[in-house]
């Protein structure tokens, strides 16, 4: 694949962040990423930004793009889906030969959207399923159906909520980590049944910046480069009637694309750490299984807590795992550290009411397959 | 960017689109399945045949769908492939291909289909209304702007620097009209003249109506492959020869408004690519994006790399422009003449140019024997510039295909009178928001409290910034600490005299506003703000005319652009402000902070589409209706007007099977508590999936129940009459 992240930068999470307009949030992280890739921004060729109307209160949000990245007048676009798209579409760009440095950036001024339940049901079909109450109806759907087929229980659901938010006591980027147990997941209060509101990730403010490199370029500046062996996405089927709601195939099929390029035959054994879309508790268990992890080990799911700890972020919700992951990789992950991690896969999900999936495999070191 | 000429070549092998209407019938999904189902016939393919899928579309507020290439999966044919959705505000329709040749050229797949679509009739009650939201929130939306303004300030400037009159410019709209009628999707191509244009109303001077492109409804798609798949079909392959996109600065007022750079290096890139070096010689055709006239020759400009712009302006004087002549442009008939369905236009132009290439124009056919064409698109905050250069391998001979003869009856796309002639759909989203300004922006927003207009000063490269900013775009993102009150006085850079709203009404009573960019006096070169200039005969405006800042009292002011009324101009012997003065930035406070709540102010009237009418009319007799599709034998519910396994069209007419409304079964269900804004519900409600015998799909809709907690997998249920059109009215109730 000959392509490598040379730095990540996180200025998040932030239930609000108030002191900080969204150029100047992503103008932190871009900051840090250039520093810890050994780069200044003048030496990128362009930019790959993740965003979507109305989530950041423009139409054509990719106006905003370049300023805060410091690529003004450079080779620049925006994606809609999850940071992790922007990873995957960046990698095929660097490796049409050219183009060498890119940046992929993501944000979330989540605490300024005053409604964001109305947001979401306007991305609901506007003929067919904008049914005039909660949005999150269809993770009610979801997990009623995922039960149902796949022998988990409500406990099991609720058993993610308390692992997550545990872990991220431990993470100093997740403000809402905390110790709850799982009666209190259970009979807090309902939104769609059976979803409760403590299964559903809180949102928070934060933006994500990553400089991706062709091989040769990374090995030559970054301070410790992680290396990018496959990526796959996928969007399963749009119409909701028509779609099982059981299991993530948007997930199935892009890990098995991103398994194929990166040589992963067994991923419960081959993988160290997986980071898995957790926005609704339910799905970080229909993800695992999509990816084909055996369910032995919870310590080595999400070790930052996911969003459920670190809060919602939007599009730049992959990103987050993302960052943790090579963080993992490179040994820097503090008490969070998996002794010997060397291969992570990150998976992430554009959320409702979507089955929109991107999977990447990194390793810690080069691999020539 | 590296200067390396492409490795794996990818060529275009199919294209295929819809009608473009001012108002479609068809839904947004609809529309794009028609073109899909075409450009892959064209192509000689199926949709098993394809390995991934990108797709274009401009903004969400047209669709009036949050994340609308979600919504677009099954039309796009994506189900269950690898597909992403990319933009670049009016640019998108350019770079759709170049994301598709991404995919290829990279290796990681063999082919790509790429489609475009963009469905603006939505939004009332113009679409050009939608124009609002993308413009910054905090400094330019409470002027009240939409596109025509800044297009208009723009094409000012354009006539200012390169001394065109308004005639001269309004050429390019009678070409391009002409043209279009020979177009088969041409949504406005008529014959009309020069005295026309000049004589149609004014809206925004120097912008008359017949200088610009409509609102459209339509979709464009097209297949890319790698070069070894292109070569072993009948037709000859037209390949992509070089791309190039390049986004400028959002900070618009502080660019050269006349000559388009970013659309000059994403060119430059794209030659490099492609090995051209005299563009104006090695280049036959030319569709440069057209949505006004006057972009045509301002973009033309840049893809000729000619910042003296005397070429283009001889061209397009001596008619070189026509389709016989020596620079063919828009030999389609471009946005002002097919219609611009935004990011469906774009690709439209790199159709033409696979037609033109491989010999299938028709009668659009161009003269000379043409084996390389330029087509560009240009969007966002006059901001973007993307670029394709394409070339067959040789001179293609003229040869009949399906496309050659192909006229406006052989395209999808129903045109509509009005919306309501149609099953449809009314819906406001309750969208608002409240804005973190930040540090920066909040000593600028406290400036205009205290009537002062403020910069910041980047001791790197010397630029007085306004607005401020806490950093410096062009330095590296180095951080800017110095912050100085500027004089409020400035000079007119370009300016437009508009008769028209941000929604596109008629400003009340024939009235007139003036926008104009003002540089304003201490600030860097071309540094300027947009505001409104009043006190002034509008005939003595004039580039190059000196302004002042006239503020509300102090008492009324709140830390917000419209604390300053407008601009007047200065009076003989009446001097300019001081200079700059270094002042402490403000201490974050919330007032200003958040002073700005935002609201969308959008709304939509959706058609129910060809497949939704059906099963709305059929639900308000009491009766289910699915569509059967004949290629794969199965039955779809609810109703759809294409298959999304087979990408086939289906006639939900035609192609209908009833289904007894009471054999449903409750396949999921669940209770909800709250409504679509987050609050409570009095009673608890039941949304439930209901599956029906010998069906693929389910219907969605709100059980009927007196306990929500009875509601259960495997319940029977029956579909009630539907009292209107629309989700909300798809209401299930126990079987008895
Ligand atoms: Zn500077
Ligand atoms: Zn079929």
């Amino acid at each position: 694949m000959n392509i490598a992240i040379m730095g990540v930068g996180f200025c998040g999470s932030f239930p609000a962040s108030g002191g900080l307009s969204y150029r100047e949030l992503i103008a932190r992280a871009a900051a840090m990423a250039y520093a810890d890739a050994g780069i200044e921004a003048e030496q990128l060729d362009g930019a790959v930004s993740v965003e979507e109307d109305f989530v950041s209160g423009y139409s054509i949000a990719d106006e905003y793009v370049p300023d805060q990245l410091g690529v003004q007048r450079k080779s620049v676009y925006t994606i809609c889906g999850d940071f992790l798209h922007g990873v995957c579409s960046a990698a095929m760009q660097i490796n049409t030969g050219q183009f060498k440095l890119l940046v992929v950036e993501a944000y979330s001024k989540a605490s300024n959207i005053l409604t964001k339940d109305e947001l979401l049901h306007f991305s609901y079909d506007p003929i067919w399923n904008r049914l005039g109450v909660t949005p999150n109806y269809l993770a009610g759907i979801e997990m009623q159906q995922f039960m149902e087929c796949s022998g988990y229980g409500p406990q099991d659901v609720a058993e993610v909520v308390v692992k997550n938010k545990t872990c991220g006591v431990g993470n100093a980027f997740a403000p809402y980590g905390n110790n709850i147990n799982a009666q209190d997941v259970l009979l807090a209060r309902q939104v769609a049944a059976p979803v409760t509101e403590q299964m559903i990730a809180r949102p928070a403010d934060g933006a994500v910046v990553v400089v991706l490199g062709a091989t040769d370029v990374a090995l030559e500046t970054a301070r410790n480069p992680v290396f990018l062996s496959g990526t796959g996405w996928c969007s399963g089927n749009s119409v909701i009637e028509r779609r099982d709601h059981a299991v993530s195939e948007g997930t199935i099929i892009a890990s098995q694309m991103a398994y194929k390029e990166a040589g992963v035959k067994s991923p419960a054994e081959d993988i160290d750490a997986f980071y898995v879309s957790d926005l609704f508790a339910h799905r970080q268990l229909m993800h695992l299984d999509a990816l084909g992890f055996a369910g032995d080990s919870l310590a080595r799911v999400n070790p930052d807590g996911g969003s459920l700890a670190v809060g919602d972020l939007f599009e730049a919700n992959g990103g987050a795992r993302l960052v943790d992951a090579v963080n993992m990789l490179r040994g820097e992950a503090g008490s969070r550290q998996i002794e010997g991690a060397r291969r992570v896969v990150v998976q992430g999900w554009r959320g409702l009411p979507t089955d929109s999936c991107a999977v990447v495999v990194l390793d810690s070191e080069r691999r020539t397959s | 960017m590296t200067s390396k000429t492409m490795g794996n070549r990818v060529a275009v092998i199919g294209a295929g689109m819809t009608r473009f209407n001012r108002r479609a019938k068809e839904s947004s999904g609809e529309l794009t399945s028609m073109a899909v189902e075409m450009a892959l016939e064209d192509a000689g393919l199926t949709i098993d045949d394809i390995d991934c899928v990108c797709l274009g579309t401009a903004p969400d507020a047209f669709d009036g769908i949050h994340m609308n290439g979600e919504n677009l999966i099954a039309g796009a044919g994506a189900r269950n492939k690898p597909y992403m959705r990319h933009y670049v505000g009016g640019g998108t329709g350019i770079m759709s291909p170049i994301h598709g040749w991404m995919h290829v050229a990279s290796g990681k797949f063999k082919n790509c289909l790429v489609v475009t679509e963009e469905k603006m009739s939505p939004c009332v009650p113009h679409p050009a209304g939608a124009f609002i939201t993308i413009f910054d929130h905090t400094t330019e939306q409470p002027l009240g702007l939409t596109l025509i303004h800044i297009f208009s300030i723009e094409m000012c400037r354009f006539m200012h620097t390169y001394g065109y009159t308004e005639e001269e410019i309004a050429r390019v709209s009678v070409l391009c009209k002409k043209n279009a009628l020979d177009h088969p999707a041409a949504q406005i191509a008529e014959e009309i003249s020069v005295e026309d244009v000049m004589n149609s109303p004014v809206l925004s001077w120097p912008v008359k109506r017949l200088d610009i492109s409509p609102t459209s409804d339509g979709a464009c798609a097209i297949v890319l492959s790698n070069e070894h798949f292109a070569h072993s079909l009948k037709k000859a392959p037209v390949f992509i020869e070089g791309v190039g996109f390049r986004l400028d600065t959002a900070y618009w007022c502080t660019r050269d408004l006349a000559y388009p750079t970013y659309v000059a290096t994403a060119a430059a890139d794209a030659y490099r690519m492609a090995g051209i070096t005299k563009p104006a010689e090695q280049i036959d055709i030319f569709e440069p994006y057209d949505p006004f006239d006057y972009k045509a020759l301002h973009h033309m400009n840049a893809l000729l790399q000619d910042k003296s712009g005397r070429k283009i302006k001889d061209l397009l004087l001596s008619g070189a422009f026509e389709r016989d002549g020596s620079h063919p442009m828009c030999p389609s008939g471009g946005a002002l003449g097919v219609g611009n369905p935004i990011a469906a236009t774009g690709l439209m132009k790199i159709a033409e140019l696979y037609f033109q290439l491989s010999g299938q124009a028709g009668k659009r056919q161009v003269k000379k024997d043409a084996h390389r064409g330029i087509a560009q698109a240009w969007g966002d905050l006059m901001q973007v510039g993307t670029v394709v250069v394409m070339s067959s391998d040789g001179a293609m001979p003229t040869f009949q295909s399906n496309w050659s003869n192909k006229k406006a009856d052989d395209l999808p796309g129903t045109p509509l009178k009005d919306v309501k002639d149609v099953p449809h759909i009314a819906d406001s989203p309750d969208l608002r928001y409240s804005w973190d300004n930040g540090l920066a922006l909040t000593t600028y927003l406290d400036g205009f409290k205290e009537g002062k207009i403020r910069g910041s000063h980047c001791r790197n490269c010397g630029r007085m910034m306004i607005p401020a900013r806490a950093f410096c775009e062009v330095c590296n993102l180095k951080d800017v600490v110095d912050y100085y009150d500027l004089p409020d006085t400035g000079t007119v850079m370009t300016y437009t005299l508009s008769y028209v709203d941000w929604d596109s009404s008629k400003l009340p009573d024939g009235k007139m506003r003036i926008f104009a960019v003002i540089e304003i006096d201490g600030a860097g070169e071309d540094m300027g703000l947009i505001h409104w200039i009043d006190e002034v005969d509008p005939k003595k405006i004039k580039i190059g005319m000196r302004v002042k800042a006239v503020w509300k009292p102090e008492s009324e002011r709140v830390g917000n652009v419209l604390d300053c009324k407008y601009f007047r101009p200065l009076k003989d012997g009446e001097k300019a402000d001081d200079k700059p003065v270094r002042i402490k930035p403000v201490e974050l406070h919330t007032e200003t902070v958040k002073a700005f709540p935002g609201r969308i102010p959008l709304s939509y009237l959706y058609t129910a589409g060809i497949a939704g009418s059906k099963f709305y009319d059929e639900l308000a007799k009491g009766k289910l209706t699915a569509t059967h599709c004949a290629s794969c034998d199965s039955v779809f519910l609810p109703a759809t007007a294409f298959c999304e396994k087979c990408m086939v069209v289906l006639d939900p007419e035609k192609d209908a099977r009833s289904v007894d409304p009471k054999s449903g079964m409750v396949i999921g269900c669940t209770v909800v508590h709250e409504d679509r804004s987050g609050h409570t519900l009095d009673k608890p409600r039941v949304v439930a999936q209901v599956a029906y015998p010998g069906t693929v799909g389910t219907v969605l809709g709100m059980l009927d129940i007196d306990d929500a907690d009875e509601a259960e997998i495997g319940m029977m249920v029956e579909l009630t009459r539907a009292k209107a059109t629309g989700a909300e009215h798809v209401v299930f109730k126990p079987a008895q």
